[in-house]
């Protein structure tokens, strides 16, 4: 797919991509372009935008695929280092997860723990799960985006980072109380991913913790 | 006036600040292990005990050769090798009793963020904490610290230490691995290893160490480890700083030291429409003026400890500590 030629409006600045938004026949889309960084060395920088661009639309169609709740891949142009998928409506859970209520915010935890539980028996890491990846539909839904960073694993360790990750989004960026919401993710993630999955990718993720710098052993 | 004293780990040093948060005096001295060999926590802490006194003899004098009594004595109470930290928090002590002025611990990474927020002007940033003993990106929420990454391994001045080492090159091994650098132009590839905003190094060090006793080229192994690394940590704080939205960036720690760092992390800085706040070269390692500055924000906010209760704490997590005073003014 040649994406030279697609008009489409900037609609969000990313780490390490430019989202855009166009139009295809029926379809609003949103295209992902993996743009040059200028701090890295060019021949590194290439490498990791042609490696992510491929690994990211083939683990998106996986999840697809696995039944978890993820845009649609219309296209990839790897000469661009550019992905073309279906745009979700709603609003990113980074906004929105402080004006809930306790209960409010304890129902959307428990969705997206659903879903990363769905990718996990699916053989899939988000690899950057923070709140700003999830988007809530009008409805209530939550779509898991963003998977520049996902890798496929079915072990422990690479699942608790996913966990590890939105753990330490809420700790920093977010007012709800961090324990609730993490038991409420959990609670989701057993119901797709099974109480021993759910055991031991819990347990890796309170490791992954401790195992930053100067953790006193208490 | 607040005497600061650093003994964490290879440096000795003692400082004064005064109350309009100025340096006034800063004297330090640094263990250099021979070439080859990592600090040795004992070795390191028989050169603090003897260069002690006239550092801080040297520390309270002022032009005129009068000395000054400072109002508050702060030391760094940790993190470090314990060896060491218990020589500073000696002289600590046996100057807080004998000139009956208040004593403060002080968290020496705080510190390192502190004095680069003074001196660089920084009021509520992104703060990347690169040393040996740290590499961490940290937000301020609440009342504290906030690790938003940071390494799962070794810290980013550990890896350049211990490859200078294997390469047998002279400490610091940031230095060393640099200049090297600047002779080597061909990209080998490394492990490249970040996960969401954490980065892990220990792969890194591991393949580049195996090259360079394959003979690899050294000048081009050094600009490979330099371009990879720091590479991953400028895209671990780029992500953060997507995330975090703040508008300002600090750089700071030993490893804030090296030319290409601050000019990838510069850019990230740039590219987000961030104001960049390097700490300047001669107070980004350790050094007694961090803790002096750090000690007068905490005593200005209520932290001192009884002599009894001065412990040292080896480790001592940067998201543990009450930092009330940031955001600064």
């Amino acid at each position: 797919m040649d994406t030279a030629s697609l008009t489409s409006t900037p609609l969000h600045r990313g780490a390490e991509a430019d989202l855009s938004l166009g139009t295809i026949g029926p379809w609003k889309v949103v295209v992902k372009r993996r743009v040059r960084k200028k701090y890295r060395n060019p021949i590194l920088d290439e490498r990791i935008r042609h490696d992510r661009t491929i690994s990211e639309a083939s683990v998106i169609h996986e999840a697809k695929t696995a039944g978890a709740r993820v845009p649609s891949i219309v296209g990839v142009d790897i000469e661009n280092n550019t992905i073309v998928m279906t745009h979700l409506a709603g609003t990113v859970a980074r906004e929105c997860l402080d004006d809930m209520g306790k209960s409010e915010a304890q129902k959307l935890l428990r969705s997206i723990g659903e879903q990363i539980g769905l990718l996990h028996t699916a053989g899939i890491v988000h690899g950057d799960l923070t709140t700003s990846n999830v988007i809530v539909s009008p409805s209530g839904a939550s779509f898991i985006v963003d998977f520049g960073m996902s890798h496929r694993s079915v072990e422990p360790e690479d699942r608790g980072v996913d966990l590890h990750l939105l753990q330490r989004s809420i700790v920093a960026s977010h007012s709800q109380d961090s324990s609730s919401m993490m038991n409420a993710t959990i609670r989701g993630y057993e119901k797709t991913a099974g109480k021993k999955i759910a055991t031991s990718t819990w347990r890796k993720a309170r490791e992954i913790a401790r195992r930053g710098r100067y953790f006193a052993i208490r | 006036m607040c005497l600061g004293i650093e003994s964490t780990a290879h440096t000795f040093g003692a400082s004064l600040v005064d109350d309009r948060d100025r340096i006034v005096t800063n004297v330090n001295s640094t263990y250099r292990p021979p070439v080859g060999v990592g600090i040795h926590p004992r070795k390191a802490s028989e050169h603090l005990a003897s260069v002690a006194d006239g550092i801080v003899k040297t520390a309270l004098s002022i032009k005129d050769g009068s000395s000054i009594d400072p109002d508050v004595i702060a030391y760094a109470a940790g993190p470090g090798l314990g060896p060491c930290l218990r020589i500073g928090a000696t002289v600590a002590r046996a100057l807080s009793s004998f000139l009956k002025k208040p004593l403060v611990p002080v968290h020496h990474g705080v510190a390192h963020l502190d004095i680069a927020m003074s001196i660089t002007k920084a009021h509520d940033p992104l703060a990347v904490l690169v040393s040996g003993g740290h590499t961490s990106i940290l937000v301020h929420v609440g009342k504290r610290w906030r690790v938003y990454g940071e390494t799962q391994d070794i810290t980013l001045g550990n890896l350049l230490d211990m490859f200078a080492r294997e390469a047998k090159l002279p400490s610091p091994g940031g230095l060393s691995v640099s200049r090297e650098a600047t002779k080597g132009e061909n990209l080998i590839k490394l492990p490249y290893t970040v996960k969401g905003n954490d980065v892990a190094y220990s792969g890194l060090l591991t393949a580049a160490a195996t090259s360079l006793r394959r003979q690899g080229n050294l000048a081009d192994l050094c600009f490979s480890l330099q371009e990879t690394a720091f590479s991953m940590l400028s895209e671990a704080v780029e992500r953060s700083l997507v995330q975090t939205r703040r508008s300002e960036v600090l750089l700071a720690g030993g490893v804030a030291a090296s030319p290409r760092l601050r000019e990838m992390i510069g850019s990230v800085a740039e590219d987000h429409g961030a104001s960049f706040h390097p700490v300047p070269i001669e107070y980004s390692g350790d050094c007694g003026a961090q803790i002096a500055c750090s000690g007068r924000l905490a005593y200005e906010s209520g932290t001192t400890v009884s002599t009894s209760d001065s412990f040292v704490t080896p480790r001592w997590r940067m998201d543990e500590v009450d930092v009330p005073w940031i955001p600064r003014a």
